[in-house]
């Protein structure tokens, strides 16, 4: 159920997201507080959930829910 | 002319009808934002002189209006970062006994719930009609703007601007830098940062035209903004200007009309000011080191090969001595600096105003210099960790780390990173029998600490190296 621990995932990093407001092609440039902290954040938390490693050049190459699940999919 | 506001005054005189600030594709000129300015600042009137007001806004036209308007009717501005947490917030708050605050609908509710007791008012963009400065309007020639900065520990420190320490800095911004009214200057800094404020100030100061941008993770809109405008100077940190690289293959289109993109001390891999002086075709890259309390103390610009590592020189006055037992300049020691950029004092905290002996300011950096006095930076004296400009006590993480029952002990130490300069690294020593995860941990930082403070990486340990008193030894770790 990869899909739903990324969406728990980005609920906890962006905590002032509603839940019915997260949407999975929704990007980067889309959401009010997805700097590039915000971002390390996300990608950190992804590694670690998911036991990955991710590049510097794939890091910033993965930006919305939906790239970050088929990132994850191609990878484990 | 003695004051930010004298400045302000003197370009609207000059360029009434010229634009002013570009936000969100909205223009303004001079003349509407002394309007503006003058209508916020009439309603400011019943505060007493050098009251401090505290903005909590994001960049925006809104945000300039109500730092010109506090000055204006002779009060101080204290700028608070968005990105701060409540308790900071409040502390911030409390320290510096601020009477009002201003800030917008959408960020009120934050300040609502914070537990401290002043008037707050919503900014609600008034017309842009002629309105006449209130003649009983109060002259406030000394403190300017207050703005927190991390100290070595958990406690903030007030460091508050004067008006001579402002223009003393933006002339020598305007003159090292070449700013004048034909400029147009494209700006995804924050304004609550002295980076962000000192352009603000350059560019009004010129009578030239600021492009505001809120998001400054958005290179493509910031590319766009370059090149819909015309843009002559860009500013921002590293990076920005390394993912602008990684972004996009060819930006050189984008940098056509620009005569200078500056950028601030944190370190810039030697492959971007390269690549930003091959790309500038008709300018350069320009680079300061500063602090809050010492704003642009050096100028380095990168015209020529060579020095790529270096911060520069400082300029007008400005002295800089490093510190350290050989007495050599050229070998590493503190970096001390002095000059009518440098506060007197910080804001009611007689603890940090020892880092000010005779004048000199005790930065806590760690530099040296070469044989034509050009500065270079070597780290801390202490474990401040510095993410992508945002300076980090270890402190603050290690405190929200170890409310954890199955932490024993942890350790946060900086390490170097190319894209951000450092990035945080957490040692962690679990309890006994402790099962925590490193997701666990890094949830709970998520939770706790504002989003440039949260770990990149964890390793856990079973102890840590420390000294015959049982003192953690951090270099080790290091």
């Amino acid at each position: 159920m990869d899909d739903v621990e990324i969406k728990k995932i980005f609920l906890q990093v962006f905590p002032d997201l509603e839940e019915s407001e997260f949407n999975w092609k929704k990007k980067q440039n889309d959401y009010e507080n997805w700097d590039s902290f915000s971002h390390l954040n996300l990608i950190t938390l992804i590694e670690e959930k998911f036991n990955i490693s991710i590049s510097d050049d794939d890091v910033i190459e993965l930006k919305s829910a939906e790239m970050i699940l088929n990132f994850i999919e191609r990878n484990k | 002319m003695n004051t930010i506001i004298d400045f302000f005054k003197n370009s609207v005189k000059n360029y009434p009808d010229k634009i002013a600030v570009i936000f969100e594709k909205n223009e303004i000129s001079y003349k509407q934002l002394d309007n503006l300015v003058n209508s916020l600042s009439n309603s400011l009137i019943h505060l007493e002189k050098a009251s401090i007001v505290s903005i909590y806004l994001e960049n925006s036209t809104d945000f300039v209006v109500s730092y010109l308007a506090i000055l204006n009717a002779g009060m101080i501005a204290h700028l608070i970062p968005t990105n701060l947490r409540k308790e900071k917030i409040q502390k911030q708050l409390e320290i510096s006994q601020s009477k009002l605050i201003i800030t917008s609908k959408h960020l009120i509710d934050k300040i609502n719930s914070i537990n401290y007791n002043c008037k707050k008012i919503i900014f609600i963009e008034s017309n842009f009609h002629q309105i006449q400065q209130n003649k009983l309007m109060k002259i406030n020639n000394e403190h300017a703007y207050l703005i927190f900065t991390s100290g070595t520990t958990a406690e903030p420190k007030g460091v508050i601007i004067t008006q001579s320490n402002t223009i003393f800095t933006t002339k020598n911004i305007i003159d090292v830098l070449k700013y004048d009214e034909f400029d147009v200057n494209v700006l995804p800094l924050p304004l609550t940062h002295s980076f962000g404020l000192g352009c603000l100030h350059a560019s009004l100061f010129v009578g030239s035209t600021l492009i505001l941008i809120k998001n400054a993770t958005n290179t493509v809109n910031i590319l766009k903004e370059i090149q819909q405008y015309n843009a002559t100077t860009f500013a921002a940190v590293p990076l920005t200007l390394n993912k602008i690289l990684k972004e996009h293959d060819d930006c050189s289109s984008y940098f056509k009309n620009l005569r200078l993109i500056i950028t601030n001390s944190t370190s810039i891999p030697v492959k971007t000011v390269e690549k930003y002086r091959d790309i500038l075709k008709n300018g350069f890259l320009a680079t300061y080191y500063g602090l809050t309390e010492a704003s642009r103390s050096t100028f380095m610009i990168f015209d020529k090969l060579g020095r790529e590592t270096s911060v520069g020189k400082p300029y007008n006055d400005v002295m800089i001595k490093i510190q350290n037992e050989s007495l050599n300049e050229l070998e590493t020691g503190q970096i001390l600096i002095k000059g009518d950029n440098v506060i007197k004092n910080y804001w009611n905290n007689l603890e940090a105003d020892k880092r000010i002996v005779d004048y000199w300011l005790q930065t806590g950096d760690l530099g040296h210099k070469d044989s034509e006095g050009y500065l270079y930076l070597d780290g801390r004296i202490d474990y401040v960790i510095n993410v992508a400009g945002e300076k980090i006590i270890p402190d603050d993480i290690e405190t929200v780390v170890k409310v954890l029952t199955d932490v024993e002990d942890v350790v946060a130490i900086g390490i170097k990173n190319e894209m951000y300069g450092e990035i945080i690294k957490l040692f962690v020593k679990k309890s006994v029998n402790s099962k925590i995860t490193k997701f666990e941990i890094l949830s709970q930082c998520i939770k706790n600490l504002e989003s440039h403070k949260v770990p990149r990486e964890i390793e856990f340990m079973d102890d840590f190296p420390k000294n015959e008193f049982g003192k953690i030894q951090r270099f080790k770790l290091k």
